[in-house]
């Protein structure tokens, strides 16, 4: 399979953002932000009754869409902003294209636009990914 | 609640602090309850998942969210915004393998927009492997909001 610019990558799907999900990321984290587990501030702050998951867990859903589609171990570099809260029970859908393939010491790697999709709405998360594509065929 | 803002020379002047730096190794239960949080099923070969490479440089470098959020003088959790993460792998991360991790502020400024202020201030952490091969670099971007009215 040949990758070209524009290809694209297939989709990851998260059906429903798990708030215990986020209560383990945060002990594990050490992550003393409320909102990620007390619904309580997050209403207080005027966003609802949801709590709010942590910028590292959305990240991770386009980790995976990026590992199902070139394999363990070929991201070479991550870029991500955040101008959305992704909120427990939300739906998104980790996504991204391809925007140019090109050779780094030999390796063929893709550059990749990825962004997370909330109901096909609007986009809590957007960024970028390397990729390393020796895993695929290229032929 | 009145909240003092910072002056702008002390915000300035956390460039170049340097974290104690350290050793992290990221156990299996870590790893397998991280990928979990994913949504993701386990990885082979003692791959851990590459959302380690937010919490494994903060911790190894000896420091915390809590430290980084009062370094910059956060008025409260609430009022922190992330500009960005940027994460480089030069290695994949794996289980069981202690890493050596330093980090220092790199840029500290104040930003003063048309409806709001905040301070700038971004983070850098390096993780190298026993043998001294470069295996990721992380550099994290947050704004500190600042209440000025």
């Amino acid at each position: 399979m040949t990758i070209e610019t524009g290809h694209i990558i297939p989709a990851w799907d998260m059906p429903s953002v798990l708030p215990e999900r986020m209560r383990t990321m945060a002990a594990i984290l050490r992550d003393p932000y409320p909102v990620h587990w007390d619904r309580d501030v997050v209403e207080k702050m005027g966003l609802g009754r949801r709590t709010i998951n942590q910028g590292p867990l959305g990240l991770s859903y386009m980790v995976n869409m990026l590992h199902q589609w070139t394999g363990y171990g070929s991201i070479r570099r991550l870029r991500m902003t955040f101008p959305l809260p992704v909120f427990e029970g939300d739906h998104v859908v980790a996504r991204g294209t391809v925007t140019a393939v090109r050779e780094d010491d030999g390796i063929p790697v893709a550059d990749c636009d990825i962004w997370l999709d909330r109901d096909g709405v609007d986009r809590p998360l957007v960024g970028s990914a390397t990729v390393d594509l020796s895993a695929l065929d290229q032929a | 609640m009145a909240h003092v803002i910072p002056a702008e020379a002390e915000i300035a002047a956390l460039v170049g602090h340097q974290f104690p730096g350290g050793r992290y190794t990221i156990a299996h239960w870590e790893n397998y309850l991280l990928t979990e949080c994913t949504g993701a099923e386990p990885m082979p070969d003692d791959l851990a998942h590459p959302v380690a490479l937010f919490h494994v440089p903060i911790l190894g470098a000896g420091t915390s969210i809590a430290e980084m959020f009062a370094l910059g003088q956060a008025e409260s959790g609430v009022s922190i915004g992330i500009e960005s993460y940027d994460w480089e792998f030069f290695h994949p991360l794996r289980e069981e393998q202690p890493y050596d991790i330093t980090g220092v502020i790199t840029s500290a400024e104040r930003k003063v927009e048309a409806k709001r202020t905040f301070d700038r201030i971004q983070f850098q952490f390096d993780l190298h492997d026993d043998a001294g091969a470069a295996v990721a670099r992380t550099t994290v971007t947050w704004h500190y909001r600042r209440t000025t009215q």
